[in-house]
């Protein structure tokens, strides 16, 4: 796939994903969606899905840090 | 014949993203922080997010993700050669991120004009520190976006020698990347 169609597709990715955050309103939903999120993002947009490994688990493993952390909070 | 596997190459300086991971470090306290305080308080919390509008929240972040496409499809044009349109890419980058300027001050406004400032509650007080925080990142982000814009113009980047370009534009996303957090945070989840 042309790499520009790719960015284009992560960008609409994301606009549905953060309507459907408005939408759902639900901690559970709203969490997975930021995390799908910052999945596009770091993948997609910061190129880290054909990057080295470590860089590419120290930045989904923040999202998933962060995100894991609030919801073991609002539990 | 066998072929070798491409290697992995990591996107702009090693030294931009040890900042992003320390940068990103500072945000996730402060995000854990306004999260123990939500469970300490959900009352306060809940009327506080209630004061906010959904909605706008929304337009901020369709505002800062696709600045960050933008940016990301300057990379891929200046990486072709197309250095020119990079730099209007990076320019729609920037213009389309002064739109959450202008929301995120009309609502830091309409906040104050309501009452709603920094000592007015637990939330607030938070609410104020961390999107404030997260705000200075923006006008950072504007001022390099700016410059990376003017750079390309100049044809100053070219490849394979873009680390420069890639750096900046990675900081963009890095402030994308807390926004997305922020925003499911600060304004929807109840």
């Amino acid at each position: 796939m042309n790499s520009s169609v790719r960015l284009w597709l992560c960008w609409a990715g994301l606009m549905v994903l953060s309507l459907g955050t408005v939408w759902s309103g639900a901690a559970g939903v709203v969490v997975l969606l930021a995390m799908v999120k910052g999945w596009v993002i770091v993948d997609g947009f910061m190129e880290l899905r054909h990057g080295p490994w470590k860089w590419r688990v120290a930045m989904l493993g923040w999202g998933l840090v962060v995100l894991a952390g609030i919801v073991g909070l609002s539990a | 014949m066998c072929t070798l596997p491409e290697p992995r190459r990591l996107p702009g300086d090693v030294a931009m993203w040890l900042f992003i991971l320390a940068e990103l470090t500072v945000f996730a306290i402060l995000i854990l922080a306004f999260a123990v305080t939500q469970r300490l308080q959900p009352e306060v919390f809940a009327l506080g997010r209630a004061q906010l509008d959904t909605s706008t929240g929304l337009a901020m972040t369709y505002s800062l993700l696709s600045a960050g496409a933008l940016a990301a499809l300057a990379v891929q044009q200046v990486r072709l050669g197309r250095a020119r349109r990079g730099s209007v890419l990076l320019l729609g980058a920037w213009l389309v991120a002064l739109v959450y300027v202008w929301i995120k001050l009309t609502e830091y406004r309409h906040l104050i004009d309501a009452g709603l400032g920094l000592e007015r509650s637990t939330f607030f007080t938070l609410y104020w520190i961390v999107t404030g925080f997260h705000f200075l990142h923006v006008l950072l982000g504007l001022v390099i976006l700016a410059w990376l814009g003017w750079r390309c113009w100049q044809r100053q980047y070219l490849a394979p020698r873009l680390s420069g370009l890639e750096s900046g534009v990675l900081y963009w996303h890095m402030v994308d990347l807390v926004w997305v957090v922020l925003f499911a945070l600060v304004y929807v989840i109840r």
